[in-house]
């Protein structure tokens, strides 16, 4: 049987949006803004101010699927991600925090910050389960749309990054 | 006045678990909506369940659907709480059975707006 390409498979990679198509930096931001305020306290303001990541970050993420495919992941350092925590958590914070108490707060930020995320985009879409640990790796550079801000003096990078092209394999 | 809090989030239990016993209710929790279910056939029926959306082992829509298909469970308020904010998803919610919808994130007032809407205030609140 002979197989004829035809190109469309690849067009209909070719015809998916590019993220900075359909959201852009301020929204992000805004959206960032309010689930902090929410979750973290009502003086809890990020501040538009890039600031450099420390060498032993800590990520957490949901992943989107739909006419746009891709992660939203939020970036910071393991110490900033503990204070998040406690901020959160609030009076019912431990006294000593475990990695889990860390990856389920900071999961749940990006939950939060996910979800709004993909209502801002096209859909239907579905939304995983928050995961935790060393960031995706960014496919395409173009397909980024990212925010660098800080909270309490402390660098938070937000980043909505394609899915596509595929990691290649690694044996 | 009793409320069961569903979320596989810790963290969010404990913040939607605040709120509502600031407001009188007496609480408790479920980490997926098998959980929330368990703690029904135990006999434990409050009158409003807060239940989050995407969750593993049985998501909150899941828990909607199987508890308005038991009559017995007919009086409980379902109030789902949740960062699904897609139109098509709340929609789904309350075809299922959901009374109210709660998107993340929240603020205490909201949720007490929300509360007062379904006439679920404690009476000592609301005056």
């Amino acid at each position: 049987m002979t197989t004829i390409d035809s190109g469309e498979r690849r067009r209909a990679v070719d015809a998916r949006p590019l993220i900075t198509e359909l959201i852009d930096a301020p929204t992000v931001e805004s959206i960032a803004g309010e689930a902090w305020i929410a979750l973290v306290g009502e003086d809890e303001v990020l501040i538009p101010i890039p600031g450099d990541l420390p060498v032993d970050p800590l990520s957490a993420w949901v992943d989107v699927v739909g006419p746009w495919t891709g992660s939203v992941v939020l970036t910071t350092g393991r110490r900033t991600a503990a204070e998040l925590t406690r901020a959160l958590l609030g009076p019912a914070a431990p006294a000593e925090l475990e990695d889990e108490d860390v990856a389920d707060a900071f999961g749940e930020i990006a939950n939060v910050v996910g979800g709004n995320v993909k209502a801002a985009l096209p859909g239907p879409s579905g939304l995983s389960l928050p995961d935790v640990g060393d960031a995706p790796a960014v496919r395409n550079p173009a397909d980024l749309c990212r925010i660098d801000v800080l909270w309490r003096g402390q660098p938070v990078a937000i980043s909505v990054q394609g899915a596509l092209p595929a990691l290649p394999l690694t044996h | 006045m009793r409320a069961l809090v569903i979320d596989d989030s810790r963290a969010m239990r404990r913040i939607v678990t605040a709120i509502l016993e600031g407001l009188g209710y007496e609480v408790r929790g479920a980490g997926h909506g098998r959980e929330g279910l368990d703690v029904l056939d135990e006999g434990w029926i409050p009158e409003l369940v807060c239940v989050d959306w995407n969750m593993p082992v049985m998501d909150g829509l899941q828990f909607v659907s199987a508890v308005r298909s038991n009559p017995s469970w007919r009086s409980i308020t379902l109030m789902m709480v949740t960062s699904e904010s897609e139109h098509t998803q709340i929609v789904r919610a309350l075809a299922a059975g959901a009374h109210e919808y709660v998107i993340k994130p929240f603020t205490a007032d909201a949720i007490r707006d929300k509360l007062a809407l379904l006439g679920l205030l404690p009476q000592e609140v609301a005056l």
